[in-house]
C-alpha cells in the first residue's frame, strides 16, 4: 500500500487540502505500480509551477503550491494539474530505479535540453496511462529547447511515442536536434 | 440595449472563468501578472527561463483575453456615446477601426495559444483593460485604454516578439510583429483624440492623465514593465515615441515602475 | 500633325451606360444622407453587442462587421459635402420615425441568450433592405452623372453581399431547435412590420416603385 505524508497538513494561503491532495499521490502511485512511502512538501506561498525530487529513496517530493493549482481558478487544488506534475516526478523516480537510467546525471545537472526531453518521454508515457498530457504544450516546450524544425518535431514524435528509453537513448535522439 | 455595459455582464462561453479585482490582489502570494508572479522577483521574460516558454504561454493568454476586452471596449466606444453631443464621428471611425483590429488579433491569439499548446480558457481571465473601458467620459476612456492599456499591450507585444527571435519561433515573432504595428497605431489614435478634444480644456486633459496614471500605476506592480535589464517586459521607448508619448511622458512611466520596483523591493 | 487612326465613338460599342437618372442631386444626397444614418446605427449596434454576445465567434465577426459599415459611413459622409451638402449632419438622419422604431427594436436585445434575435435583425431585416435599397439607386441612378454613387455603392454591396452570407451562416448554425426557429421568425417578424412602416431604409420609395396605375373602367 502507498502511505503518503503531505507537509503542511493545512493550508493558509490556498485552497487546498491535504488528505485530497495525499489520495491523488497515492492514485497516480499505485498507477504506476508504486507502492512504498512517499513524502510530499508543498510551498504554498509559491504560484510557480517549479517541482523536484528531493530524495529517491525514500521517496520525497518538493512542489510550489502553484504547480497544484487550478490555472482556471486561482488558489484552488486541480487535480489533473497535480496529476500532471505528480505523475512526471514519480516517472523520474522508477526510470532512475530501473538500470536503463544509470548514467543519467543529477537532476540540478540536466541542462534544458535534457530536461525537457526526458521530461517528454515521461509525459508521453503518461498520457497513454491516461495521465495528463497536453502534448501541444510539451511540443512547444520541447521546440524552444531543441529547435523550431522538423528535426525537433521528429524527435520529438519518438520521445513521445516510445515506450521505454534509456537515457542513452534519449541523450542521443537530443543531440541529433542539436547537431542540426 | 443600454449605454455602459458592466464587466461583470461581459459575455463568455464556460470555458471562460474570470478572476474578480478582489480575487486577485486578495491572493496573499501576490497577484499575478506576465504569465508570473508579483509576489516573486521576476526574472525577465527570456526563453533561457527554465519556466520560460511556460510564462509566455500564460502570458499569451492573458494577451488573449486583453485582445477580447479590447475589441469589447471599442465596441462599447462606438454604442456608447452620440455622434456630435459626445464625440465626433470620427473618433467613432477609428474605435470601428479598433473593433476590427482588436477582432484579428483575437484570431491571432487563438492560433497562438493552439501554437503554444494552451487551451483556450485554460488560465482565470481579469477584467481590468474592459473596467477601464467603462469610463463614462470618452476622453478618459481612451486615455485609460489606448494610452495606459495599449501602451502596455505595445511593451508586452515587444518583449514577446523578443522572445519569439530568441527561441527562434517564428510563428510567434511574426505574430506579435504584426500585432505590435496595430497597437501603435490605437496608442496614436489615445494621443490624438486626447490632444484634440481637450485643447480648450486644461482641468477635462489634467483629469485624463490622472486617469492614464491610476491605469498605468495598476499595472507597475514590482514595477514588473520599466528600463531596467531585468525588468519582465521592457519599456519600449521608440514604439511609444511613434505612437504620440513625448519623453517626459516616458521618463514617467519608468519612473513609476522603478519606484514600484523599491517598494516591493523594501 | 500626329498621325492618328480612324477617329472613335466617344463611348466604345460595349459601354452602355446612359446619361439620364432618375435621381436629382438634391434627391441623391437626401437618399446618401439616411444611408449614412442606417449605416451610423448598424454600426454603433454591432459595436455595442460585441459584449454582450459570449459565442466567440460570433463575437470576432460582429467586430469585424462592425467596421464594415462604420467605412460605408464614411463613404457616404464624404459623398455629401460634393453633393452640394457641406454641414452633413443636416442630412444625417432616419427618413422617418417608423425608421427610428425599427432601429430601437433591432437593437433592443441585450442578454447573452438572445444571439439569435441581434442576428435575424440585423442579418435577415436589415441587411437585406441595404442591398435592396443600394441596388435600387445603384441601377436607377445616373452612371455618368452620379458614377461617384455608384462607385460608392458597388464597394458597400459588395461588402454587404459577403456580411450577409456570413451573418445567415452564424444564424443557421445557432438554430439548434424548433423552438429556436420561432424565435427567429417571431423576431424577423416584427422587425419586417416596422421595416414595411417605415418604407424601407431611405423611406418609401427606398426600392422604387414596381405598380401600374390602372385608369378607371367606364
Ligand atoms: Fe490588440
Ligand atoms: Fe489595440
Amino acid at each position: 500500500m502507498t502511505q503518503v505524508s503531505v507537509t503542511p497538513e493545512s493550508f493558509d494561503m490556498v485552497f487546498y487540502d491535504a488528505a485530497v491532495i495525499g489520495e491523488v499521490v497515492a492514485e497516480v502511485a499505485e498507477r504506476l505500480g508504486l507502492e512504498e512511502t512517499i513524502n510530499l512538501e508543498i510551498d504554498e506561498g509559491s504560484p510557480l509551477g517549479r517541482s523536484k525530487i528531493i530524495s529517491y529513496d525514500p521517496i520525497e517530493l518538493w512542489v510550489d503550491g502553484g504547480a497544484l493549482e487550478n490555472t482556471k481558478r486561482p488558489r484552488q487544488f486541480g487535480t489533473g494539474r497535480a496529476r500532471d506534475t505528480l505523475g512526471r516526478l514519480l516517472l523520474r523516480i522508477l526510470d532512475r530505479r530501473s538500470g536503463r537510467f544509470d548514467e543519467t546525471p543529477a537532476d540540478d545537472d540536466l541542462d534544458l535540453m535534457q530536461f525537457v526531453a526526458w521530461d517528454v518521454h515521461c509525459v508521453g508515457r503518461l498520457n497513454r496511462l491516461g495521465i495528463g498530457g497536453q502534448r501541444q504544450r510539451r511540443l512547444y516546450q520541447f521546440r524552444n529547447r531543441h529547435g523550431f524544425t522538423d528535426v525537433a518535431d521528429a524527435a520529438f514524435e519518438q520521445l513521445w511515442d516510445s515506450s521505454e528509453l534509456s537515457w542513452t537513448e534519449i541523450e542521443r535522439i537530443s543531440e541529433a536536434c542539436r547537431a542540426s | 440595449m443600454r449605454k455602459i455595459f458592466p464587466a461583470e455582464e461581459l459575455a463568455r462561453d464556460p470555458r471562460f472563468i474570470r478572476q474578480t479585482n478582489e480575487q486577485r490582489l486578495g491572493d496573499p502570494r501576490g497577484a499575478r501578472v506576465a504569465g508570473g508572479n508579483s509576489g516573486d522577483r521576476l526574472a525577465k521574460l527570456t526563453p533561457e527561463l527554465a519556466n520560460g516558454p511556460d510564462r509566455a504561454r500564460a502570458l499569451m493568454h492573458g494577451i488573449f483575453t486583453g485582445e477580447i476586452q479590447a475589441l469589447e471596449g471599442a465596441g462599447r466606444t462606438c454604442w456608447d456615446f452620440e455622434v456630435g453631443e459626445d464625440v465626433p464621428l470620427e473618433l467613432k471611425l477609428d474605435m470601428a477601426r479598433q473593433c476590427w483590429d482588436e477582432a484579428r488579433h483575437c484570431e491571432i491569439s487563438v492560433a497562438l495559444a493552439e501554437h503554444m499548446g494552451t487551451e483556450l480558457g485554460e488560465f482565470a481571465e481579469n477584467g481590468l483593460l474592459y473596467e477601464a473601458a467603462c469610463n463614462p467620459d470618452p476622453v478618459l476612456r481612451l486615455t485609460g485604454v489606448n494610452r495606459a492599456l495599449e501602451g502596455l499591450a505595445i511593451d508586452v507585444f515587444n518583449t514577446m516578439k523578443e522572445f519569439g527571435n530568441l527561441a527562434g519561433d517564428p510563428v510567434l515573432e511574426f505574430c506579435e510583429d504584426w500585432m505590435l504595428a496595430d497597437e501603435v497605431t490605437h496608442v496614436k489614435m489615445g494621443s490624438d483624440w486626447l490632444r484634440q478634444l481637450t485643447a480648450n480644456d486644461k482641468e477635462r486633459l489634467d483629469k485624463a492623465l490622472e486617469f492614464q496614471k491610476v491605469v498605468d500605476r495598476l499595472f507597475s506592480f514590482n514595477g514588473f514593465r520599466g528600463e531596467d535589464d531585468d525588468s519582465p517586459i521592457q519599456l519600449t521607448r521608440r514604439f511609444r515615441e511613434l505612437a504620440g508619448f513625448s519623453d517626459d511622458e516616458i521618463d514617467e512611466i519608468a519612473d513609476m515602475s522603478r519606484e514600484a520596483r523599491v517598494e516591493a523591493a523594501g | 500633325m500626329t498621325e492618328t487612326k480612324r477617329p472613335r465613338e466617344p463611348f466604345a460599342p460595349w459601354d452602355r451606360r446612359a446619361l439620364p437618372g432618375l435621381f436629382d442631386v438634391e434627391e441623391t444626397a437626401k437618399r446618401v444622407g439616411h444611408y449614412k444614418w442606417v449605416e451610423l446605427k448598424l454600426f454603433e449596434a454591432l459595436g455595442g453587442w460585441v459584449a454582450t454576445v459570449p459565442e466567440l465567434d460570433i463575437k470576432m465577426r460582429l467586430g469585424t462587421h462592425c467596421y464594415h459599415h462604420a467605412w460605408h459611413a464614411e463613404l457616404f459622409d464624404k459623398r455629401l459635402p460634393e453633393l452640394r451638402e457641406m454641414k452633413t449632419d443636416r442630412l444625417t438622419v432616419p427618413p422617418n420615425d417608423h425608421m427610428v422604431a425599427f432601429i430601437d427594436a433591432m437593437t433592443e436585445p441585450e442578454g447573452p441568450t438572445l444571439t439569435i434575435e441581434k442576428l435575424v435583425g440585423v442579418y435577415r431585416v436589415l441587411i437585406p433592405h441595404k442591398i435592396a435599397a443600394y441596388t435600387y439607386h445603384r441601377n436607377a441612378t445616373s452612371e455618368i452623372t452620379d458614377m461617384p454613387t455608384v462607385r460608392i455603392l458597388d464597394f458597400i454591396l459588395q461588402d454587404e453581399f459577403n456580411d450577409w452570407r456570413e451573418g445567415e451562416m452564424l444564424i443557421q448554425s445557432m438554430i439548434e431547435s424548433e423552438e429556436e426557429i420561432d424565435r427567429a421568425m417571431v423576431h424577423q417578424t416584427r422587425l419586417e412590420k416596422l421595416m414595411l412602416a417605415a418604407g424601407g431604409i431611405a423611406g418609401p420609395g427606398s426600392i422604387g416603385d414596381p405598380y401600374v396605375d390602372l385608369p378607371e373602367e367606364n
